[in-house]
């Protein structure tokens, strides 16, 4: 049971805290993407402990990707590193909405930024104390990182072993269980309407903006559905009392 | 890939974490529209993440067997079934429409 006075009167939408099932599920999705990435820069000609280090200091997976693609279409270093940052800016995003609700000391809050992924800030923003926020952030970290981990090393070495992930439809996890991520908000009309805008902007300016920005553009879609909701409160407000009918 | 880039990587990604949490959060916790805002910027944010990972190859779009397994991922979910199930469904979807393709 929450304590009142760790409420902080959000709006977000409530989800019950994760199981271990959810925990190990996690764990095993980003197990899938630590190993692609790591596949990927050895592929690349990248040395082991190089795809390790990255794996621990950049601490993105689709910048790491970004900035493989640029340099293997023969872009320089300078553009792909500006094109890791772009892609990372939904990590910027996901800050702000962490940001808004995390309370803590200092060093644990620079610790919750640096640490700030989809999975554990959707899921996190969706608890309704502050004190179930923090505890559901942190487990769902602590998921997160021991299957990045051992699939980012498992990947480095062993990534001939592994194979072709996609006959598995490995590559199918990670939009899976970022659906379920946000399944509790899309059954309220405003969050259904975020992310159907979102996702429809990204699709719309793929073909057209440079790698990063469509997901950050995707961001207006949480505009346009506070606009909606907004607009059509305010039409209910106006609207003249219906008459009694016998 | 050299360190100066890794490291360059790591500046630039971890300080819009940090420019996030320290100072846009904040800044829109205090008015309780953008804190609605804020609440709402995951999803938006997630659904461009999965729209991009479904439907796009080498930054075209593509319609394959993902849709498939992100349509059977959306039917779980809205049937309220369990991570490992919508995962483990999607997974086995994705693979089976590429069997039979």
């Amino acid at each position: 049971m929450s304590n009142p006075a760790d409420t902080d009167g959000s709006a977000g939408a409530r989800a019950p805290e994760p199981r271990l099932a959810d925990y190990a599920t996690l764990a095993f999705t980003y197990f899938t993407v630590g190993v692609t990435v790591s596949v990927a820069m050895v592929d690349a000609g990248v040395s082991i402990p190089t795809t390790l280090g990255a794996a621990l200091v950049v601490y993105s997976a689709t910048s790491e990707l970004a900035f493989l693609a640029v340099k293997d279409g023969g872009g320089s270093t300078l553009i792909g590193v500006l094109s890791g940052w772009l892609v990372a800016s939904r990590f910027g995003l996901l800050a702000v909405s962490l940001g808004a609700r995390y309370r803590g000391p200092l060093t644990e809050r620079i610790a919750a930024a640096i640490n700030s992924f989809d999975p554990n800030v959707g899921l996190a923003v969706q608890q309704f104390d502050r004190r179930r926020l923090r505890r559901v952030f942190w487990q769902v970290t602590a998921a997160l990182m021991i299957g990045w981990w051992v699939g980012s090393i498992l990947g480095a070495f062993l990534g001939d072993l592994i194979g072709d992930g996609r006959a598995w439809g490995l590559d199918a996890v990670f939009p899976a269980a970022l659906v379920a991520i946000i399944g509790s908000v899309v059954r309220r009309r405003d969050g259904l309407t975020a992310a159907l805008s979102g996702a429809a902007i990204c699709c719309g300016l793929i073909v057209v903006a440079p790698g990063g920005l469509p997901i950050l553009a995707s961001s207006l879609g949480a505009v346009l559905a506070l606009v909606a909701v907004s607009t059509s409160a305010t039409a209910v407000t106006s609207s003249p009392p219906q008459e009694p009918t016998s | 890939m050299s360190w100066w880039a890794i490291v360059a990587l790591a500046v630039g990604v971890s300080g819009q974490r940090l420019i996030g949490m320290f100072w846009a959060g904040p800044l829109l916790a205090r008015r309780p529209l953008l804190a609605r805002l804020a609440d709402l910027l995951p999803a938006a944010v997630i659904a461009g993440v999965i729209a991009q990972l479904a439907f796009t190859t080498n930054a075209q779009l593509a319609l394959d067997a993902r849709a498939a397994g992100l349509l059977a991922a959306c039917v779980m979910v809205w049937r309220r079934a369990s991570l490992f199930v919508v995962v483990f469904v999607a997974a086995g979807a994705t693979a089976l429409v590429r069997l039979l393709a």
